[in-house]
């Protein structure tokens, strides 16, 4: 695997990095997951997957349906444990889910019973008022700070400030889409993990929010990991690009990285489809599948 | 156009005569039966006329109830005196008051199910034993309640909370176990703790379908405080209908039956608009 030659053209890319800490921000080690099925052998998802990631990259992870891409990401988010090696996030493992990584997924993004305002505040509700913090004035004052700072996230993705007192069913796929990225950067995250975030957007709608991230990660340079099973939409993001894949004829193995490669960021149009090319080549060895390219998701 | 296909339109009267035609043809048919029965034999107890069950519902409601002592004269007193100790409203009190008794003892059969739905050693700590009970036929155990606990009101919540309990746990468990998992590592990403995520996300999310299944579950709530008041009671609704069945007292059964009815549609109907009241956000789906 090449990841150590990229994590050096990254440092390079982004100065001012390796400084600050010598450990990535994400460190995956040597990483295997498998699942346990019943009454057959255990299933190996992912093969000793070796990848470091720096502060400040925005990484998009490709690959066919069910080769591990989401599990990776899960790793990440400590949603879920390898079976061995380790996954560390700014030089620590971790047992659940917590405020370093935001998290926006393809669906189910946005919590159904509250208005887009409250789904925007709720991280900094629970974290600095409670339950019962209605009841004294200070924080009732904080709560109004925390609203007025959504109303600017909102602002910021392109809602409109009638639309936070809708409930997310009456906002369309994309704005709700928009409202959740709002809803995990008003944290701050380290990272954004985004699981196939756009998949279920019509091309219009989604080629404006891939504008939008693009435009976030260019203010803020949250470190972002993309997952997605769109190579043209993996190039055209990314600072990085890391294939998943399984080896041929060696499909029980499980998958591991196939390709690493990073892209330059002063790029011509002509080069974004060299690229997608060898992205393709590399995941899809036996010809594209039509259907992965129509921005359908994955069932 | 035929009727009968799945395409067909019917306007507005046509729905509101149609969906009227069986109660109009049952209510027809029971008093055209009940008159030429009287015609026969002027003192059929069978099936009682209009009129007949007009005073049985007047008797009910304003005559003191035969173990109310201490009235006095009744012609004396306002009516509303006579109705607050006629045995109608004596007998709906008594079942009011054990009905909401058993709904107060049900709330925390939510909170178990939520909890075993989220956390994973309480789910195996009480799933088998739920699933367990769930298949016991509550009414097989009156006479097991009735001996442990007498016979007096425990035994009765006792025998709802028993029928009723596992269905609403199971019912509880299983919504919270349907809440994607999305959620709830949104929850965590964004700050919320254990306590938060169970109780700010998946609670509230699930609270309309709880009300719902709650709602479905009145039925075998009355069935089961009917069971325990005709069995052994001394007041309430069931008891009283049970009562009446030996002196063949149609003319207050019937009124009682409907009364019942209407009683728990009521009670239906209030908790469907609090939900919707409550949950704005919520669509049936």
């Amino acid at each position: 695997m090449n990841a150590v030659a990229t994590t050096q053209l990254a440092a390079e890319l982004l100065p001012g990095v390796g400084e600050a800490s010598s450990a990535a921000m994400i460190q995956i080690q040597d990483v295997v997951v498998e699942y346990r099925q019943s009454g057959k052998a255990s299933k190996r998802i992912l093969n000793s997957v070796s990848l470091d990631i720096e502060h400040g990259e925005f990484v998009s992870i490709v690959g066919q349906t069910g080769c591990g891409k989401s599990t990776l990401l899960r790793l990440v988010l400590a949603e879920e444990m390898p079976t061995g090696g380790r996954v560390l996030v700014e030089g620590s493992a971790r047992a659940q889910p917590d405020r370093r990584c935001g998290y926006v997924p393809q669906k189910y993004s946005l919590f159904p019973d509250r208005t887009v305002l409250d789904n925007i505040t709720f991280g900094l509700d629970v974290t600095e008022i409670g339950i019962f913090g209605g009841l004294s004035p200070s924080r009732r004052a904080r709560r109004k700070e925390f609203q007025a700072e959504a109303l600017g996230y909102l602002r910021r993705m392109g809602l409109h400030e009638s639309d936070a007192s809708k409930y997310p069913h009456q906002l369309s796929g994309g704005m709700q889409q928009r409202v959740a990225i709002a809803q995990a950067l008003i944290m701050r995250p380290k990272i954004l993990l985004m699981d196939e975030a756009f998949s279920a957007l019509d091309p219009g709608t989604r080629a404006g929010m891939q504008r939008l991230i693009r435009d976030l990660w260019s203010e803020t340079r949250t470190t972002i990991l993309f997952v997605t099973h769109n190579p043209h939409e993996a190039v055209s993001l990314a600072t990085r690009v890391i294939a998943l894949g399984r080896r041929q004829g060696h499909e029980d193995d499980g998958a591991g990285i196939v390709l690493d490669l990073s892209i330059p960021q002063a790029r011509e149009e002509h080069e974004i489809s060299e690229l997608v090319r060898r992205v393709e080549q590399s995941t899809f060895p036996h010809g594209i599948d039509d259907t992965s390219e129509a921005g359908s998701p994955p069932v | 156009m035929s009727v009968l296909q799945i395409h067909a339109q019917p306007g507005k009267t046509t729905v509101w005569t149609l969906s009227w035609f069986l109660f109009a043809v049952g209510i027809t048919a029971y008093f055209w039966v009940s008159s030429q029965r009287h015609i026969e034999n002027p003192d059929d107890r069978v099936m009682p006329t209009l009129r007949q069950m007009g005073q049985g519902v007047v008797d009910a409601a304003l005559k003191p109830a035969e173990e109310d002592q201490g009235v006095g004269d009744a012609d004396q007193q306002s009516i509303l005196t006579r109705f607050r100790h006629g045995m109608l409203w004596k007998d709906t009190e008594a079942t009011g008051r054990r009905f909401f008794i058993s709904m107060a003892v049900l709330f925390p059969a939510v909170l178990i199910g939520l909890h075993m739905g989220m956390f994973p050693y309480v789910g195996t700590f009480f799933l088998r034993f739920v699933l367990f009970f769930d298949k016991i036929v509550a009414l097989s155990l009156l006479p097991i309640l009735f001996i442990a606990f007498g016979i007096d009101e425990l035994a009765k919540v006792m025998l709802i909370v028993i029928g009723v309990a596992p269905t609403i746990i199971l019912d509880a468990f299983n919504l919270t176990r349907s809440v994607p998992r999305e959620q709830i590592v949104k929850g965590f990403t964004l700050g919320a703790s254990d306590f938060s995520v169970t109780y700010r996300i998946v609670f509230k999310q699930i609270l309309p379908r709880v009300l719902n299944s709650i709602r479905l579950n009145l039925k075998a709530v009355m069935l089961f405080l009917f069971a325990g008041e005709m069995i052994a009671s001394t007041d309430g609704l069931a008891y009283r209908i049970a009562l009446l069945r030996r002196h063949m007292g149609m003319d207050t059964i019937i009124p009682y039956v409907l009364w019942v009815a209407l009683l728990l549609f009521l009670v239906d109907l209030g908790m469907r608009l609090l939900n919707r009241q409550l949950h704005p956000w919520f669509r049936e789906a």
